[in-house]
């Protein structure tokens, strides 16, 4: 119940719904007790002989304002109790939300978004459950429970209560311990669900491997297999499933048999009336509820709390990146600087970075080149403040970039990363997506300084066509050329392109680098790259590897020594013209 | 393909093609109604042994040991079986379902084994997954939770009508009233739900892609400082979403529970009104008014749950639809018998005259003819496009070809039985993709003929055991997902091996070392030499050093072989290769 208590903000926050709730809950367990009440009434007066149209009408006239009553009250409840928890899972959605889009790439390196997808879905709904029907349940079971229990003892025999009651508890035991079984049985089929999913998943990629093998039937037979098992699994969750129903049905049959069984004695020696003895067993029908709920209410106030401590351990989360308290809000401009003794990666062992130092003037364009995993993109992601924890300082116009606001400091920086990552929206919002108000002029502006232009009038609805995950394909070289139109609009201070161009055709990169260095002129650029002719034309490049600098020089010194530059230029060479693509330098 | 563009008709359609895989499993189905109908009776008993009782013994107050006992006797009895066959009928039911479900997840599973490359091709991934897990997954929770339920409840609900027309057929007619009633209610709610529900759940699934998307592309986000104004757009869908649950509750609050109770309260008024009205002339059994006002109360609960469930229907019905329409796709692997006597001994290829296209218009591979020699080895070269990868397509079988012949040793390629053509070629692959498993599982794969020795037999060659030697447990060494812990190199030394071990007579090489890093490439080079050895080859290459020893060369262009023969050969032709190889040696020359 301690969830209850965790969540207490909210209900106040939410009291005047969950006052009101509750409280028609009470009025409606109240008038629950009256229809057996008048059943056990009109049974003694037909019994009796003494039955009056006048009577008949009467009760059944409180019948009808009952039910009228308890219409309207349900339908109000539901409103108010109901209601609130959709409001809560609606605030701690965008409370993740939020929280998310401050959390740097730190966070999303330590945690998969798998994951904190299922935070936001699957914890969410449980929560919601807990203030919506978890709260019911408590309130219900213990109001309709308790006034049922009260008319019962009070009004008709504490005796036959006692009695008829005997099995009942062992119900709320019972379901509740099924439940615990039942989850975990759940737990095993689900786990064995989720691994033929990854098997087809498997079999769906590796399609042309199983086939070239003609492997085909052995590897539906290794489906069949795996099928079986989730199969077995689910029917040993049916097992514990269909406990529920036949053990109420039992205890509540036996329920009854004790109410009628002493019951009738008692109206044998005159202690009830016969339409005592039917009202009485008209509200046992009454409690099975609350007694099931009780049962229930343990299960979903568990997953609830579970659930909850997941999600407010993750919006406790503190990120690394602060700001510092008087951080310049002027974007900066000028001279970079690294200066880097040392930088690893949060949580792993290896050096990402060290002894990286040197200066790109301002207006400077800088070539970053190396085989994978040399440090590149790590060299571009620290200007971009993705990570602070170095040892050693990158200045920008003179000062540390960690003394701007980060705000600020991105403002001045156009980056295009080597996932070129497009959302679901049009082509014309995809380009906008750093200036959404921009002008349509501004857009295709830079569409054609990206050279993606002429592509996107092609495209079914130009402009307008949705891309990404639900929209048209486009391929890898289209994708990387809008991605570079998005940095470009605002036309930034530092541009960044990460291996931004693998995927586009040597001829057309040489026009985008061409139109850049005329379009950007004064303003600094930097490209790292796999294919070196992205590089050739910078004013200086560096060549990494295992994250240190092991040669640094134009295009012209470093092709002239010996060394990893230059075989790499003399082998993409080759390539180049195999691949049928003539680019310069090659006659 | 959406909940709304279904029709009712289709709908039905759909549910009875879902229903026939019931028939076969006739003894199950058959034995889950039997115990079904049991648990009924059982469940209706109850009440009319205590009507027994009351009116029989209990109002005329003549309690005689015997038969009261022998009434408790029979209640308890009753409800003690009741309580065990209710308990097997509920699993039966269950077991059944998945039964179902396990025959059409096969089916779909074994389909999918049977569509040509052509539907992978065009297809996303993950949709046919989907298809085969999640679709599935969602039609076996309608069979239990909805279907299931239906039958249980709906014999439920005659079997209180029949018990009440048998207590008392003028009360029973007036109970009849219940039955439209609940039909309207129902419809009503229906017909709102299936739109509400709906609704709820595309705003909860765009929610979902909106909070996925920005995960993805968080980076760009704060890169682009646009935090804001995307989390703006996210609680503007989160409202929405919001707004359709309200939409649902206050539905849900209008028409389900309340209103189905309403009814319930309006029946006992009936009962207890007709009961008053013959009070007035005479006595009444007070035991037929207990057990009606008993079946009543127990008769509403089963109509809610059944309200409560026509969404998962719903949605069921859809998912159902969209997996029959894989089973129905016709884009089939090319044919081959299933036994055929022929077998392929020497390895000889012709390709004669073979034209093929994707899309049914534009030629992709443009009348070609060659003829390689058992053991040879032959180069493809051209650009992307130039119809090398559709040629190896065309010889693997992933696709038809359109027109000409194929002839392996003589005879054409249709001809042999699939068992025998996959036996014999042997593909490798740019990106050589590892199965979850064992290094010995990778290697050796689904054949059991494949024993240790051969196993590492094949590693030795490819000299991929050192490595793999290194590798905590060896040969046992589970590889991570997709061997993403193993260079790239590594693993192409991996899925040689697993094709050598299959040992084929006909290699073909797709790329095979493009994506290799420089210092694998000379273990690379050696591997693939000594697989050549006795067998015949094909190759793509990217590289031209690569392919220099190869007995033909041939250079395509636009689906179309515009030279060929030897290097030397080729040389003399002072084309396209000459080019690249007076390229080639500069470089040499630059380098020393």
């Amino acid at each position: 119940m301690r969830v209850f208590r965790d969540l207490f903000w909210f209900f106040r926050q939410e009291k005047k719904a969950y006052m009101t709730g509750v409280l028609l809950l009470v009025v409606v367990a109240f008038f629950e007790t009256v229809p057996p009440k008048v059943i056990g009434i009109l049974v003694d007066h037909m019994k009796n002989g003494t039955m009056t149209r006048g009577v008949l009408v009467r009760w059944l006239a409180v019948l009808a304002v009952v039910a009228a009553a308890l219409y309207g009250l349900r339908y109000a409840w539901r409103i108010c109790i109901f209601g609130a928890a959709v409001k809560l899972t609606r605030q701690l959605r965008n409370e993740l939300y939020e929280h998310f889009t401050k959390m740097s790439p730190s966070f999303y390196q330590r945690k998969r978004i798998g994951d904190l997808m299922a935070h936001a879905t699957n914890d969410l709904q449980a929560i919601q459950q807990t203030a919506g029907s978890g709260i019911l349940t408590l309130v219900d079971s213990l109001t309709l429970g308790g006034f049922v229990l009260a008319t019962m003892a009070v009004s008709i025999s504490w005796k036959l209560t006692v009695i008829s009651l005997l099995p009942l508890p062992v119900m709320a035991v019972a379901t509740s311990r099924y439940g615990t079984i039942l989850h975990r049985r759940f737990v095993t089929a689900q786990a064995a669900f989720s691994s033929l999913n990854d098997k087809v998943q498997e079999s769906i990629s590796g399609v042309r491997v199983i086939k070239a093998f003609g492997y085909e039937k052995q590897d539906v037979e290794a489906f069949r297999r795996q099928s079986e098992d989730v199969v077995a699994k689910n029917i040993a969750v049916a097992k514990i499933d269909a406990l529920f129903d036949p053990t109420i049905g039992f205890l509540v049959g036996l329920s009854f048999f004790l109410a009628v069984a002493f019951g009738s004695e008692m109206v044998l020696t005159g202690e009830l009336t016969i339409g005592e003895l039917v009202s009485f067993t008209t509200y046992l029908g009454l409690l099975i509820w609350p007694m099931l709920a009780f049962g229930w209410l343990f299960n979903i106030v568990e997953r609830g709390r579970a659930s909850y401590d997941r999600v407010r351990a993750l919006l406790a989360e503190q990120d690394e990146i602060h700001e510092a308290p008087d951080a310049i809000d002027v974007p900066p401009r000028g001279d970079i600087e690294y200066d880097i003794k040392r930088f690893v990666y949060p949580g792993e062992m290896r050096t990402a970075l060290s002894d990286i130092r040197f200066r790109l003037k301002s207006g400077a364009t800088l070539g970053v080149v190396g085989k994978t995993g040399a440090g590149k993109t790590t060299l571009l992601r620290l200007l971009l403040r993705e990570f602070d924890g170095y040892d050693g300082e990158i200045r920008f116009g003179g000062h540390d970039i960690r003394s701007y606001t980060l705000s600020a400091l991105r403002s001045a920086i156009g980056y295009v990363p080597q996932d070129h990552f497009l959302f679901s929206a049009s082509v014309r919002d995809n380009i906008a997506f750093a200036q959404p108000e921009a002008e349509e002029k501004e857009i295709v502006r830079a569409a054609q300084l990206a050279h993606i232009h002429e592509d996107i009038l092609q495209f079914p609805d130009g402009y307008a066509t949705v891309v990404g995950e639900r929209g048209v394909s486009l391929s890898g070289g289209q994708k990387q050329r809008l991605s570079i139109a998005r940095a470009l609009l605002t036309n930034p201070e530092v541009l960044i392109l990460d291996d931004a161009l693998s995927a586009v055709d040597a001829k057309t990169e040489a026009r985008i680098l061409a139109a850049l260095k005329q379009e950007r002129r004064g303003k600094t650029t930097i490209i790292a790259a796999h294919r070196l002719s992205a590089v050739e034309h910078a004013d200086w490049i560096v060549v990494l590897d295992g994250g240190r600098i092991v040669q640094a020089g134009t295009h012209e010194k470093l092709v002239a020594e010996d060394g990893w530059y230059r075989d790499m230029h003399q082998r993409q060479q080759l390539e180049a013209f195999v691949e049928g693509s003539q680019i310069g330098g090659m006659a | 393909m959406n909940g709304q563009t279904l029709t009712a008709k289709e709908q039905r359609r759909v549910l009875w093609r879902l229903l026939s895989y019931m028939g076969r499993y006739k003894k199950e189905a058959a034995l889950a109604f039997f115990l079904l109908l049991l648990s009924t009776a059982g469940e209706l008993a109850g009440p009319y042994l205590v009507k027994v009782f009351i009116d029989d013994y209990l109002m005329p107050g003549r309690l005689a040991f015997e038969p009261v006992a022998a009434l408790a006797a029979a209640y308890l009895g009753v409800l003690g079986a009741k309580t065990v066959i209710t308990y097997f009928q509920l699993v039966e039911f269950q077991r059944l379902a998945l039964y179902i479900i396990q025959a059409l997840r096969m089916d779909v599973f074994s389909k999918v084994h049977r569509l040509g490359m052509s539907y992978f091709d065009r297809t996303p991934g993950g949709s046919i997954v989907s298809r085969v897990t999640n679709d599935t997954e969602a039609i076996k929770d309608m069979f239990i939770s909805v279907l299931a339920v239906f039958v249980q409840n709906g014999l439920f609900v005659i079997g209180v009508f029949i018990t009440m027309f048998v207590l008392n057929v003028r009360l029973a007619l007036f109970c009849l009233f219940i039955l439209p009633a609940i039909a309207l209610i129902m419809r009503t709610y229906r017909r709102y739900s299936s739109v509400f529900y709906q609704d709820m759940r595309e705003r909860l699934s765009e929610l979902n892609a909106k909070l996925n998307e920005s995960l993805q592309g968080m980076a760009i986000i704060q890169a682009f400082r646009q935090q804001q104004r995307l989390y703006r757009e996210f609680a503007a869908v989160n409202e929405a979403h919001y707004r359709a649950g309200m939409r649902n509750i206050r539905l849900d609050g209008l028409l389900l529970r309340p209103a189905i109770d309403v009814i319930y309260m309006v029946s006992i008024m009936v009962v207890l009104g007709f009961f008053g009205i013959s009070a007035l002339e005479s006595p009444v059994e007070i035991g037929v008014l207990y057990a009606f006002v008993n079946y009543l109360e127990r008769f509403f609960e089963p109509v809610t749950q059944m309200m409560m469930r026509l969404s998962l229907y719903q949605q069921a019905i859809v998912s159902a639809s969209r997996v029959f329409a894989l089973l129905d796709r016709e884009e089939e692997a090319p044919f081959h018998p299933e036994q055929a006597p022929y077998t392929i001994e020497r390895g000889e290829i012709e390709f004669r005259d073979v034209s093929f296209s994707y899309d049914g218009k534009r030629d992709v591979v443009k009348r070609v003819s060659f003829v390689i020699q058992p053991g040879q080895t032959v180069a493809f070269v051209g650009h992307t496009g130039s119809g090398k990868s559709s040629i190896i397509n065309l010889l693997m079988r992933f696709y038809e070809f359109d027109r000409g012949d194929i002839l392996l040793d003589g005879r054409s390629i249709r001809d042999y039985s699939r068992t025998e053509l996959r036996r014999r070629l042997g593909l490798v692959l740019q990106d050589p993709f590892l199965f979850y498993g064992t290094v010995r599982d990778n290697i050796r794969m689904y054949n059991e003929t494949i024993d240790e020795e051969r196993v590492r037999a094949a590693a030795r060659l490819v000299q991929a055991e050192p490595f793999i030697e290194r590798l905590p447990g060896g040969y046992d060494h589970v590889l991570a997902e997709r061997g993403a812990t193993l260079s790239s190199g590594q693993r192409q030394l991996l899925s040689f091996a697993r094709t050598i071990a299959a040992d084929p007579k006909i290699l073909v090489l797709d790329e095979a070392t493009a994506h290799i890093d420089t210092e694998t490439e000379e273990a690379i080079q050696e591997a693939l030499a000594r697989m050549r050895k006795g067998r015949t080859t094909l190759v793509i290459a990217h590289r031209l050093s690569t392919i220099q020893d190869a007995d033909q060369i041939f250079v395509l262009k636009r689906g179309e072989i515009v030279e060929r023969g030897t290097h030397q050969q080729l040389l003399a032709q002072r084309g396209i290769y000459y080019q690249m190889y007076l390229l080639q040696n500069g470089l040499v020359d630059a380098r020393r």
